[in-house]
């Protein structure tokens, strides 16, 4: 009982890192109506943009916060002039236009900081305390109740706040939010500022597990993909939920069905997508759209 | 300039372009150093899939981020059949069908959602497909790979092993291209062109939007399968490296650097593909992804309809030089998807 319950609470925290970067995915989607594939190469960007600021001594707290404000521009900056050319056009072409990017910014990292793999310290202490008979690091748990934390304020953001809803009402319409006043341009820069923040945060969190890399989230942006697909491309709390499933679901079935694995784990979300896919096909949260011709 | 375009057009004129061609491509490997013999066999590979590629994201307008899984399980089945023997006809015929059964099922569910949720998924196939490779090392010899060398000439030929490759190469690729062309010229293609412009119109006149992104990305897969076989016959060795993430981006970019919804794109993606990393290796290697990058950029920023589209672009600007009144402009488009503006216009 007491691996089980390990097990559950070490794939909720792995879960987490997902569903940051989940979270920056679906907003992005929800003020451009895109996906953004460079998701996790920005985010590892801004990991070696914190990397460069500690070995110029400035505290790893700062340095976190510096890179979250450097992410925040640089989304913005990308917005501002690679993206706009491409919002209003053909949606796989703003695809494989992200795609470009993140070969761009995989291809930068390698480049300034090389392919080999850095050491970047975590935020929490390497301590850890008893649950219910497991050991549950406290880097798990302050990763989990980061993104919670998160996710709240984001919920909050679109829901109750006028920003959020010039946000939702230029993805929604950005023809009809210009009409009614809204700066739409500079709304979809704030978009991709705030997603490429949230990025960094994610990139932060899972530095100091992985090592910095600059093809570290490629498979978490996997992941992140998979639990948008489950979890429905409007919904910042389905995301997260199906997130954490997916981590939970991966730690269980690595253990305990012998031919998946732990290099095969990977595979778990998407076998999940196609048995969920079948049943219903605008995700578990998601609505159905309904086009007109 | 004038008299040279309009002969260009007639039916005659090109037959004998296409033959030329042909003697060409056939005597090409007698004169050419094995060196240059075997690049070009790697731009054959590589063209047959983002030939296929095409036919799924050029055609149909499914982003497909997952094609080089495809091209690894047919060089896996192709070596497969090569180590136990199996009749060379066979092997083709294995390494075409078995990644077609197997983009069939993954298009079956993938294809429920939307364009953007078959890019979500297909993105996992590479990276499912490397740890799997791995794992069932009793087919594919685990993180070693296996090796299969079997396309060696034989004695009655009289020709050297590049060119014995090379007309293996050359048979099973023209055949794709001739293949493809006709799948897109004909019924099938227009009804992909529609899925494409507009699901919702396209169910509306009958064409099952459904039924075709399964189709096109079937026969992506078929074409995928094909090329992997190729690639097995080129290089006669494969391993989980063979189908990784980054080696798909560069297909994705290769389409899109040549020209998506092309035939000519694809061969043109084929030798980008090849000769570009080529190229940067020889400068600095760590310069080769972002030299990919800045390409795939400069190529949807500059030139959307690809490398295939420079003539044409060319010719509109010395048009617009002279004088003359514009006739039958091609519609401008922002789109690496030619012909798309109304689209645009509407959205």
């Amino acid at each position: 009982m007491g691996t089980f319950i390990q097990l559950v609470v070490d794939g909720l925290s792995t879960g987490s890192v997902y569903a940051a970067l989940a979270l920056a995915i679906v907003l992005v989607n929800q003020a451009t109506g895109l996906i953004n594939f460079a998701q996790g190469g920005l985010a590892v960007l801004s990991g070696y943009v914190a990397y460069s600021c500690l070995q110029q001594g400035i505290p790893l707290l700062a340095a976190i916060l510096l890179a979250v404000l450097a992410s925040f521009v640089i989304g913005a900056a990308v917005e501002r002039l690679l993206m706009r050319r491409f919002e209003r056009g053909d949606p796989d072409t703003a695809i494989v236009v992200t795609i470009g990017l993140l070969t761009l910014v995989t291809g930068i990292c390698g480049w300034i900081w090389s392919y080999n793999n850095l050491q970047f310290p975590s935020p929490f202490p390497l301590t850890s305390v008893d649950i219910f008979g497991a050991v549950v690091s406290v880097r798990s748990l302050g990763t989990t109740i980061a993104i919670v934390a998160i996710m709240l304020l984001l919920q909050l953001l679109f829901l109750r706040t006028k920003l959020g809803l010039a946000l939702r009402a230029v993805a929604d319409n950005p023809v009809s939010a210009a009409f009614s006043g809204l700066p739409v341009g500079r709304l979809l820069m704030i978009g991709w500022g705030l997603a490429a923040a949230l990025g960094a945060i994610a990139g932060s969190l899972v530095a100091p597990q992985l090592t910095l890399t600059p093809g570290m989230l490629d498979n978490a942006l996997v992941y992140a993909l998979a639990a948008v697909i489950l979890g429905g491309l409007n919904s910042p709390l389905g995301a997260v939920v199906a997130a954490w499933l997916i981590g939970v679901l991966e730690n269980l079935a690595a253990v305990y069905v012998p031919f998946i694995g732990h290099d095969l784990k990977i595979a778990v979300p998407f076998i999940l997508i196609f048995v969920i896919l079948v049943v219903r096909p605008q995700g578990l949260s998601g609505r159905k759209v309904v086009a007109r011709v | 300039m004038s008299t040279l375009s309009s002969l260009s057009r007639t039916r005659w004129f090109r037959l004998a372009l296409v033959a030329a061609v042909a003697v060409l491509l056939v005597l090409a490997p007698l004169v050419l150093p094995v060196f240059a013999n075997q690049t070009l066999v790697r731009i054959g590979v590589y063209a047959v899939a983002v030939l296929g590629l095409n036919i799924v994201m050029g055609y149909t307008g499914q982003v497909n981020l997952g094609q080089i899984f495809f091209v690894g399980l047919g060089a896996y089945v192709a070596a497969y059949g090569v180590t136990h023997d199996w009749n060379i006809v066979l092997v083709f015929v294995a390494a075409c069908l078995l990644p077609g059964v197997v983009g069939l099922l993954v298009a079956l569910a993938a294809a429920r959602l939307g364009g953007l949720a078959i890019a979500m998924v297909t993105i996992a196939l590479p990276i499912v497909g490397v740890p799997l490779a791995k794992r069932l090392s009793g087919l594919t010899g685990g993180s070693q790979g296996v090796s299969a060398r079997f396309s060696g000439a034989p004695d009655w030929s009289g020709l050297y092993d590049d060119q014995w490759q090379y007309y293996i190469l050359l048979l099973v690729t023209a055949a794709s291209f001739l293949l493809a062309r006709n799948l897109v010229r004909g019924k099938f293609g227009r009804a992909l062109t529609a899925v494409r412009k507009n699901e919702a119109v396209a169910a509306s006149i009958g064409v099952s939007p459904y039924l075709y992104k399964v189709l096109a990305f079937t026969v992506a897969s078929v074409f995928g399968g094909a090329s992997g076989f190729l690639y097995l016959v080129a290089v006669q060795y494969t391993s989980p490296e063979t189908l990784s993430f980054g080696h798909s981006i560069a297909l994705v970019a290769a389409m899109v650097v040549g020209g998506a919804g092309s035939i000519a794109g694809a061969l043109i993606g084929g030798a980008y593909y090849v000769l570009v990393p080529q190229f940067t290796n020889t400068i600095d290697p760590n310069f080769t992804t972002i030299s990919q990058g800045v390409v795939l950029l400069a190529v949807l920023f500059l030139l959307p309809g690809g490398l295939v589209s420079l003539p044409r672009v060319i010719r509109r600007l010395a048009r617009r030089r002279t004088t003359r009144p514009p006739r039958e402009d091609p519609p401008r488009t922002t789109s690496a998807w030619p012909e798309e503006t109304e689209r645009q216009a509407q959205s």
